[in-house]
């Protein structure tokens, strides 16, 4: 069912996280996609992920859900894999050669790292932003993050509530896009078999009372909005006023720490050994 | 009698293993016989759409089985989709389902999937349109050019178009006016009678239940509650106010007079029956 893709879904609840205030959540957010590009070798690596476990873990969300939302992109992550296994040219000799197919050590290595990557990238940033933080407080962060922009006349207010209206509307949505399909399909409507041109020719039934519905929920959202005498943000109060605790500091801190630490190790030029095995050196230099 | 659709121990869950985890169906086994009106009835989120949706085969059973004219529906999954144009499934508010440039095509769209013949496709356009009520002036307009009432007759009708053996209307009558609710619901008698078909409405309403039912399915909290034909139904017309349901007014009018002493003989559920009724048992009395 497509009511199943959890990607970019809230999941309300109590934890540590939860609680954190959306803004430092935002700014963590940033911190974390920073520190995982930066990450370039086996100790950052592993901090770096340690750091996304511990999140899913104090955030309290559950790893199959988590796990549910990595699947949509597998297919993205296995393409990209595949492509870096047998485009990348190595120093040494290959480990694999086959036909014309070469296959060398750094190849291997950069597509794990690039995989790696991105898992550590998806669960840090979800249980962050999307999995804890609800969109309308998301939206609200953002607001307040950009407001010194307001000063060069761009219309901040504007985008969040756009940003807040998309988000608010994607459930529905699916739910409606849901709704149709089972409606076009109870009529025998076929949108899994026949060639191309055939298959794209079988949502027109879709689209087209999907836009119809989309439009009509616009105007009737306007025309609410419009009732409540809504007009941007001029004079306008809020009733929950952001405000950052002391929670919010000690992430802020623990993250700043962390950032220091990866690029510490990532590009300082030292090393150490444990076990026979080399840290502290970047990969493609192993 | 013959049962038509007949559902075994069926159970369905929705988001297993998410935080939203909800029986919508614990273990509901339910028949539906041929040539009648059944009716469904039960509360906001007591499962009837979700059993509704399994009816034609849009929602796989988690477990137990569904059989049509006693062959279970999912014996072959490739062929689900001949199953869906043998039940037809009209769902909540079907006038967004509407598409096409005019209304005749849109109607003709299960019957062009069935791939029938032009004059095929036109011949079941013309009838489905007649028993759903929409006018023949209607058929060249665009379907976004009607009203409410008007769009809903016309998306009846695409599902009519199919022929289906058993036609399952989901509300088909929420957000109407009473005219319009009669319109809809009012047509039901006859298309069963010429067809020959069956007919499961599903409603909150037992008005409705009352004036357009023979048989009526029950549903409390993701299970049936009770079935049986509307006149034992009704008879028993307490214990549905138990499960929160609105008993009609005129059978509350009936219990009333019950609980004082006047006890009434006949078909106490429309209003014209307990006219009868007391009429016939204020002349018992002067007898």
């Amino acid at each position: 069912m497509i009511s199943d893709i959890t990607l970019g879904q809230f999941f309300p609840g109590y934890s540590p996280i939860h609680k954190l205030d959306p803004r430092t959540k935002i700014i963590l957010a940033t911190l974390f996609i920073v520190a995982v590009f930066v990450a370039n070798n086996p100790a950052s690596f592993l901090l770096i992920g340690v750091v996304a476990l511990i999140l899913v873990a104090v955030s309290r969300i559950s790893m199959s859900v988590i796990l549910k939302g990595i699947k949509p992109i597998l297919f993205i992550l296995l393409f990209t894999a595949l492509i870096n296994i047998f485009m990348t040219k190595g120093e040494g000799a290959p480990l694999v050669e086959f036909w014309i197919i070469k296959i060398y050590k750094e190849g291997i290595i950069r597509a794990i790292l690039m995989a790696l990557r991105v898992i550590i990238l998806i669960i840090g940033t979800s249980i962050l932003l999307t999995y804890t933080t609800s969109p309308i407080a998301l939206t609200d962060g953002l607001e307040s993050l950009l407001s010194p922009l307001k000063k060069i006349k761009v219309p901040v207010h504007t985008f969040a509530m756009m940003m807040s209206i998309a988000l608010r509307f994607i459930p529905t949505l699916v739910e409606e896009t849901e709704k149709i399909m089972n409606a076009q399909k109870s009529r025998g409507a076929d949108f899994t078999s026949g060639s191309l041109v055939q298959r794209a020719k079988a949502l027109v039934p879709i689209l087209i009372p999907l836009f119809v519905s989309s439009f009509k929920r616009a105007e009737e959202l306007a025309t609410a909005m419009e009732c409540r005498c809504y007009r941007g943000d001029v004079g306008r109060t809020k009733m929950v006023k952001l405000e950052y605790r002391a929670r919010d500091y000690i992430f802020l801190a623990a993250f700043l720490l962390i950032i220091g630490l990866m690029i510490s190790l990532a590009i300082l030029p030292y090393k150490f050994e444990l076990d026979g095995i080399l840290y502290g050196v970047p990969f493609y230099k192993v | 009698m013959n049962e038509i659709l007949k559902i075994e121990n069926v159970s369905f869950v929705y988001g297993k293993g998410t935080p939203f985890e909800k029986v919508a169906l614990d273990n509901v086994s339910v028949s539906f016989k041929k040539g009648r009106i059944t009716g469904l009835i039960g509360h906001t989120g007591s499962g009837k759409s979700t059993l509704v949706n399994l009816l034609n085969g849009l929602y796989k059973p988690e477990e137990g089985r569904v059989y049509l004219d006693g062959e279970d529906i999912w014996e072959k999954p490739k062929e689900i989709a001949k199953i869906r144009y043998r039940v037809g499934l009209v769902m909540q508010y079907p006038e967004y389902q509407l598409f096409d440039e005019t209304v005749r095509a849109d109607i003709g769209f299960a019957p062009r999937n069935l791939g029938l013949s032009p004059e095929e496709v036109e011949e079941r356009v013309i009838e489905a349109a007649r028993f759903a009520g929409v006018s023949p002036d209607l058929l060249d307009k665009s379907p976004f050019e009607l009203s409410g009432g008007q769009k809903r007759r016309v998306a009846i009708a695409g599902i009519i178009a199919m022929r289906p053996d058993v036609l399952v209307l989901d509300e088909p009558a929420a957000g109407l006016d009473p005219r319009g609710r009669r319109e809809i619901l009012g047509g039901l008698r006859e298309y069963v009678n010429t067809l020959g078909t069956s007919v499961i409405l599903v409603s909150h309403s037992m008005e409705d239940m009352a004036h357009y039912c023979d048989d009526v399915v029950v549903m409390n909290n993701a299970k049936v509650y009770k079935t049986g034909t509307v006149e034992e139904i009704f008879s028993e017309a307490e214990s549905l106010t138990a499960v929160g349901l609105d008993v009609p007014v005129v059978s509350r009018v009936a219990i009333a007079l019950k609980n004082r002493g006047i006890n009434l003989e006949g078909t106490l559920y429309t209003t014209e029956g307990l006219r009868d009724a007391i009429l016939s048992y204020l002349k018992g009395g002067k007898k």
